[in-house]
C-alpha cells in the first residue's frame, strides 16, 4: 500500500461515499453517546459535563445490574427455543408437503409486523379480566402481572414473533445443500437422526451462526413487544429488559447521561458475545461443499 | 495520510455539531403569507372544539393557521421532552403541573404573565396560582378539572339500596364507615353473591362496587387529602410515609386485596382506562373520577346513571383540583403569532367552543357558563364538580422534577396495590426513591 500512493487515493475515494455512511450512521452516534455519558442532562435545562460520574452511578444502581440479569434470561430463553423450533418448521416445510407455500407466508406474518402492534395484540389476550386466553380456558391467570410468569410469557410472544424469520433462513439453507448429499449417506445406511446429525446439521453450520447472531442481537435490543405487553418493566421489574431501563431512564427519569452509559455497556457487551460467536463458528464451519 | 487528519476532522466536526441542539424550524410561513402555529395537545374532544374556534380565529386573523397535533396522554411527556430537547417542540402545547416546572426552569416557556398581564383576570384563579412559579405565570389556563365526583350506575345502586350521595370511609372507625359495606353490596361475583355473603367468590367478580386503583387524580390524592394527609412537603419533595396517608392507603389496598369490591390491581396497574370502561360496560356500580370523563361518560353508558359527589373521608371531601395550561414555546420563531393563538385561547370566544359542547371545563371563567348550560340541557346534573361537592382541597403534584420523582415511586406502588409489598414498607421505600430522583 505504501508503495502505491496513487492508488491508495483511489481506493479510499472509490470508498469514500461508504466512509461517509459509516462515520455519519456509525461512528459517529457512538461518538456522540459516549459524549453524552460524560454529561449530566435531562433533555430540557444545560448539560453538565461530570466525567465519569456517570459510570459510578449506574455501577451503584442496582437496577442495571438486574435489567442485564433480566435480559440474559431472555436471551437464554427465547434463543435456543425459536432456534429449535424454527430449525423443526423449516424441516417440515423443506419436505414439499401440500400447502408449504401457504405456511411459509402464514409463519413469517408475525414478523412482518409491527412488534408493538403484536404486543398490544397479545396484551389483550394474555389480560386477566376479558382476556382471550383466559376465556378459553375457563380460569383467570394474571399472565403479565404475576412476577413468575411475566417473563416467561413475553418470552413465547418473542419466540412466537421470530419463529418464522428463523425458519426462513433455516429453509434457503436447506435447499443450499446438494440432494446427493443425503443419497449417499442413505446408500451408506445412515437413518434419518443420524443422517440429520451428522450431515444436516453441520452443512447447515453457517445458517445457524447467521441465525444465532442476528438472534441474539435482537433479543438483548428487544424493547417495544417487551414495553407493550409490560409497560415500565413488568412486575417487580421482572421484564425490565436492557433497553427498557436504557429507555426508562433517558427519557423518564431524564437521566440522560447515565442512559448513555447502559447503552455504551450493552453495545460492549454485543461486540463481545458476536466476536465469541464467530470465533466458535469459525473452528466449527465449512462455507464451500467442493473442498 | 492527510485524507485520515481530514477524515478524523470531519468525524469530530459533525460529532461536536450533534451535540448540540438544532435550532427551531425558522420558517414563519407557507409561502402565501400565512404563518402557521403549531399546537399540541392530548384530548381528542377538546380538539374537536378547538377546531371550530380556530376556525374563527383564522376569520379574525386571516394570516394565521393554526395546526392541531393530537398525542395520547400515555406517550404525551415522553413525545415532549424529546422534541423540547431536539428543538421541534410545537409552537404551543399543553403541559400539566407535573411537567411545568421544569420546562418553566429551563427557559423554554413565554412569560404569559408579562405578555397577556391584562388577560390574566379573565382565568381561574386556582388554576392561575397552580401555575405560577417564582412569580410567573407560565401559560394560559386552558381546562380545570373542577372537583373529583363519583359516576354512578342508578339501577345497581337502587337494587342494593345504597345512597350514593351520602357515603363515608374511615379507616379507623368501622362504626363510622358506610362506605365499605355499601361497597360489598354493589359487588357481586359469577353467581349473584355480594362480597358480604358467605361463599362470595372473589376469583369470579363481575360488578365491582368501586374503582380503588393506582389512578393519582381520581383516586388516591382523594383518599389522602380526605384523611388529612399529605403527599407533597412545601417544599415539593414527597411526604406520604406519614400516618393519616398511610391509613388512606392501607384502607384503598384493602378495599382491592381484602375486600375484593375493586378490580386487581393486576388489571388496572397498566390499564388507566380499566375501571371506566368496566363502569361504562355495566360492570362497576360506583366509579370516582372527574369532569375530564364526563363527555366519555355521556357518549359511552347505555344505563341510567348520576353524578355524587366524592366519597368523605375522616377529614371530609378533599379533593384535587388540576388545570391544564396551554404554554408557548420560548424558541418558536413566531412569537407575535404564538401570543395571539395564546390570547385567543384564554379569551372568552376562544374557549367557549370547548365548554359549549360539554368537552371539558374551561379555566377562562366566563367560558365556563357555556359548559355547565350544556350539561343542563342534557339533563346532567354537573353541580358536584362545583361548591356543592365540597371547598377543600389537596394540592396537585408540582415541583420542576416531579414526574422524574413518579417514575421512581411508581413500580413500588404498584407492588403495593397489588398486595405484594406491606404498605408502610411500600411507602417508606417509595418516598426515598421518588426524593432521591429529585436530587
Amino acid at each position: 500500500m505504501g508503495g502505491r500512493p496513487r492508488e491508495t487515493r483511489i481506493a479510499y475515494l472509490l470508498l469514500a461515499p461508504s466512509l461517509f455512511g459509516v462515520a455519519v450512521f456509525l461512528v459517529l452516534p457512538i461518538l456522540v453517546v459516549i459524549g453524552l455519558g460524560m454529561q449530566r442532562w435531562d433533555l430540557i435545562g444545560p448539560r453538565t459535563f461530570v466525567g465519569f460520574d456517570n459510570v459510578v452511578a449506574v455501577a451503584e444502581d442496582g437496577r442495571f445490574a438486574r435489567s442485564l440479569l433480566v435480559t440474559a434470561v431472555f436471551v437464554a430463553v427465547v434463543i435456543p427455543a425459536q432456534t429449535v423450533l424454527g430449525l423443526g418448521a423449516a424441516l417440515l416445510l423443506n419436505r414439499g408437503l401440500r400447502g408449504s407455500t401457504f405456511f411459509r407466508v402464514l409463519y413469517v406474518l408475525p414478523w412482518i409486523c409491527a412488534p408493538l402492534v403484536i404486543g398490544v395484540v397479545w396484551r389483550w389476550i394474555l389480560a386477566p379480566t376479558d382476556g382471550a386466553l383466559n376465556a378459553l380456558l375457563g380460569r383467570r391467570v394474571e399472565w403479565l402481572a404475576d412476577p413468575a410468569l411475566a417473563l416467561p410469557s413475553v418470552a413465547a410472544v418473542s419466540v412466537w414473533t421470530q419463529v418464522g424469520y428463523v425458519a426462513l433462513f433455516f429453509v434457503a439453507g436447506l435447499r443450499a445443500i446438494p440432494p446427493s448429499v443425503h443419497e449417499a449417506a442413505v446408500l451408506d445406511g445412515a437413518g434419518p437422526w443420524q443422517t440429520f446429525r451428522r450431515i444436516t446439521l453441520p452443512l447447515l453450520r453457517p445458517t445457524l451462526f447467521f441465525v444465532l447472531v442476528t438472534g441474539v442481537i435482537s433479543a438483548f435490543q428487544t424493547f417495544d413487544s417487551v414495553y407493550a405487553l409490560t409497560p415500565k418493566g413488568g412486575p417487580q421489574g421482572v421484564t425490565d429488559v436492557v433497553a427498557g431501563r436504557i429507555y426508562f431512564e433517558a427519557f423518564e427519569s431524564r437521566a440522560v447521561g447515565q442512559a448513555a452509559v447502559m447503552a455504551v455497556v450493552l453495545f460492549v457487551l454485543l461486540v463481545v458475545v458476536t466476536v465469541a460467536q464467530q470465533r466458535w463458528f469459525s473452528r466449527r464451519t465449512t462455507y464451500d461443499l467442493s473442498t | 495520510m492527510r485524507l485520515r487528519t481530514v477524515a478524523a476532522a470531519a468525524i469530530a466536526a459533525l460529532a461536536l455539531a450533534a451535540c448540540s441542539p438544532a435550532a427551531p424550524p425558522s420558517t414563519p410561513s407557507d409561502g402565501s403569507g400565512t404563518t402557521t402555529v403549531s399546537l399540541r395537545l392530548w384530548d381528542k374532544q377538546v380538539a374537536a372544539a378547538y377546531e371550530k374556534s380556530f376556525a374563527e380565529f383564522s376569520k379574525q386573523n386571516p394570516d394565521i393557521k393554526v395546526e392541531m397535533t393530537v398525542v395520547p396522554f400515555a406517550d404525551y411527556f415522553t413525545g415532549l421532552r424529546l422534541d423540547v430537547a431536539s428543538g421541534t417542540a410545537a409552537d404551543v402545547y399543553w403541559i400539566n403541573s407535573s411537567e411545568f416546572g421544569a420546562l418553566a426552569d429551563g427557559g423554554k416557556l413565554i412569560d404569559v404573565g408579562k405578555e397577556l398581564a391584562g388577560d390574566v383576570g379573565g382565568w381561574v384563579p386556582a388554576a392561575v396560582e397552580q401555575y405560577t412559579r417564582a412569580g410567573t405565570l407560565w401559560g394560559v389556563p386552558v381546562l380545570t378539572d373542577g372537583r373529583i365526583a363519583v359516576y354512578y350506575n342508578k339501577a345497581m345502586v337502587a337494587a342494593a339500596g345504597v345512597d350514593p350521595t351520602a357515603l363515608t370511609w374511615n379507616p379507623t372507625d368501622p362504626a363510622a364507615d358506610t362506605f365499605l359495606p355499601a361497597a360489598k353490596k354493589l359487588t357481586r361475583d359469577s353467581t349473584g353473591r355480594t362480597a358480604d355473603q358467605p361463599g362470595f367468590d372473589p376469583g369470579s367478580v363481575t360488578q365491582y362496587g368501586f374503582n380503588a386503583g393506582r389512578d393519582l387524580q381520581a383516586i388516591f390524592y382523594n383518599f389522602v387529602g380526605s384523611n388529612g394527609g399529605r403527599f407533597q412537603a412545601p417544599d415539593d419533595t414527597f411526604a406520604f410515609a406519614n400516618p393519616q396517608s398511610q391509613q388512606a392507603f392501607q384502607y384503598m389496598v384493602d378495599l382491592i386485596n381484602t375486600h375484593h369490591v375493586a378490580p386487581s390491581a393486576a388489571d388496572t396497574n397498566d390499564n388507566p382506562d380499566f375501571s371506566r370502561d368496566q363502569f361504562l360496560q355495566g360492570k362497576m356500580a360506583l366509579f370516582q373520577s372527574g369532569t375530564y370523563n364526563l363527555k366519555n361518560v355521556a357518549d359511552g353508558a347505555t344505563f341510567e346513571w348520576g353524578i355524587a359527589p366524592m366519597l368523605a373521608g375522616p377529614a371530609g371531601r378533599v379533593s384535587v383540583v388540576n388545570s391544564v395550561i396551554a404554554a408557548g414555546n420560548a424558541d418558536s420563531p413566531r412569537r407575535d403569532a404564538v401570543l395571539k393563538v395564546l390570547r385567543w385561547l384564554g379569551s372568552e370566544q376562544g374557549a367557549s367552543a370547548v365548554g359549549a359542547e360539554g368537552s371539558a371545563l374551561p379555566a377562562v371563567t366566563a367560558a365556563q357558563k357555556g359548559y355547565f348550560d350544556y350539561w343542563a340541557g342534557m339533563g346532567v346534573d354537573t353541580r358536584f364538580f362545583g361548591a356543592d361537592g365540597g371547598s377543600a382541597s389537596i394540592p396537585a403534584p408540582s415541583g420542576p422534577k416531579f414526574g422524574a420523582g413518579a417514575t421512581a415511586y411508581e413500580p413500588i406502588f404498584k407492588e403495593m396495590f397489588a398486595g405484594r409489598t406491606p404498605v408502610a414498607e411500600a411507602l417508606q421505600k417509595a418516598q426515598e426513591a421518588g426524593n432521591a430522583a429529585l436530587r
